[in-house]
């Protein structure tokens, strides 16, 4: 257990750096910004408690709000998408024994359930902080169409960061 | 008491759910306002020194072009000291011998690196290197080589955070150059080279290729100062005024180097500003 949280302590700076340093200066043809940190919340393992997945994913927005002026808007973000997180696995692949205990990865999904499974988080994160940053009726169109890249690009960034991290042993589905 | 325990613990996740949105939540409504503690801004001790490391390795990527135009300016400003040179002397030969006006220098300026930058949120902000220590205050302007960048917002010791021009809550007094038709000056999102002049008065003489500068009515900036130069005019909310579109002149992508005003006037005048006439004896 102790192993697991010097691991995700770990996975949490070196993803905030990224995403701080590097990530939120990227403005792919002025729309597209890619949010590389949520890798923490899609990877950590389906048996992990609610409690404490609500908490690193909380961390981790404040984390990157503290360094982007942005207070409470990832924090919002992620806390929202740690919720979603199960339903959103659940409603693409069966929930019983072999995959209660589930680490989400490439690996251990296989390409196509994973690749569905990080379209939708990412989606769904994208959508949340463009929707709570410019809350506005007038904005709609851009708020569609920033949200719309900027979570294929995440997508994206998402699945070479999965393939990049070496595959624990985990049973095949 | 110990229903009410288990109750909380059975629903644990329902509580923390609710209490992080709500921290969250007050955390977005207190980022509103204007004045804020500078522990929840990219200008504390951790952010600012991360920002402080990182940025003495990316400071080096743009030196090319920092470099060009400032040798550009160097050589523009270099040509005006000629001038005024000559015209001072010319001016002195005219006056004869008098005695001379002693003359203060009104502004001050700080020299400052931006250590983050940001242009892709509508509401953005950059992170500068000098603090309160350095004599920077909350309300005082930056400029870099081409213009007006932004206005100081909160100050730590020793790093500051400044409300960039490209916020759209903030809005700068200019003025079309070498007349006194006065506006508003605003960034609305999108583009980071292009901004907004509002409120200027229909009867006002221009020409696209204007330069648009600062109005002086403020003590963030003197007056004069280049804020972007003329597109053409847009369609305004109001008809009774004219609305410019306005190429920027700072490049808000690298900026890099800045200056920091100090107005010595400020105290005095923005006390005149709050002076309450009911107060006085």
């Amino acid at each position: 257990m102790g192993r697991h949280i010097l691991m995700n302590v770990i996975l949490l700076i070196v993803l905030v750096t990224a995403q701080v340093l590097i990530c939120n200066h990227i403005m792919l043809f002025n729309v597209a910004t890619p949010f590389i940190f949520i890798y923490l919340i899609v990877s950590l393992p389906m048996d992990l408690k609610t409690d404490w997945l609500l908490t690193w994913a909380f961390a981790a927005g404040l984390l990157v709000d503290l360094f982007s002026d942005t207070p409470g808007l990832n924090a919002l973000a992620c806390t929202v998408l740690a919720v979603a997180k199960r339903p959103v696995l659940y409603a693409y692949i069966p929930r019983d024994d072999h995959t209660k205990n589930v680490v989400p990865s490439l690996y251990s999904l296989g390409f196509a359930v994973y690749a569905k499974y990080l379209l939708t988080m990412s989606a769904i994160y994208c959508a949340l902080v463009f929707t709570i940053e410019y809350f506005n009726f007038a904005a709609v169109k851009d708020i569609v169409i920033m949200s719309v890249s900027s979570a294929l690009f995440t997508f994206l960034l998402l699945l070479a960061t999965d393939s990049l991290i070496i595959s624990r042993r985990e049973k095949r589905l | 008491m110990k229903n009410l325990l288990n109750f909380i613990i059975k629903y644990s996740r329902w509580f923390l759910f609710s209490i992080y949105v709500i921290i969250s939540l007050c955390l977005l409504i207190v980022n509103r306002d204007y004045q804020q503690s500078v522990y929840l801004t990219s200008a504390n001790v951790v952010t600012g020194s991360v920002y402080g490391a990182w940025s003495s390795v990316t400071g080096y990527f743009h030196l090319h072009s920092i470099n060009e135009s400032l040798q550009q300016r160097n050589a523009m400003l270099q040509n005006e000291v000629l001038n005024l040179k000559s015209r001072n002397a010319q001016l002195e030969a005219l006056l004869g011998d008098s005695i001379p006006t002693p003359t203060v220098e009104r502004f001050d300026y700080i020299a400052a690196g931006v250590i983050n930058n940001n242009t892709r949120h509508p509401k953005n902000y950059f992170t500068i290197n000098r603090g309160s220590t350095d004599g920077v205050e909350t309300g005082m302007g930056v400029v870099d080589q081409n213009g007006v960048v932004g206005i100081v917002n909160v100050t730590g010791p020793h790093m500051a955070r400044v409300i960039s021009l490209l916020n759209e809550t903030q809005h700068f007094s200019v003025k079309i150059k070498d007349t006194s038709f006065v506006g508003s000056l605003s960034w609305k999102g999108g583009d980071p080279s292009i901004g907004y002049v509002e409120e200027i008065l229909r009867h006002a003489r221009y020409q696209i290729g204007d330069t648009v500068v600062t109005s002086g009515y403020s003590t963030a900036f003197p007056e004069g100062i280049p804020v972007g130069v003329i597109l053409g005019r847009v369609r305004g909310r109001d008809d009774s005024f004219f609305s410019f579109k306005v190429k920027l002149a700072s490049d808000f992508r690298t900026i890099n180097a800045v200056r920091v005003i100090s107005d010595i006037y400020k105290q005095e005048i923005d006390s005149l500003a709050t002076f309450d006439i009911n107060k006085q004896d």
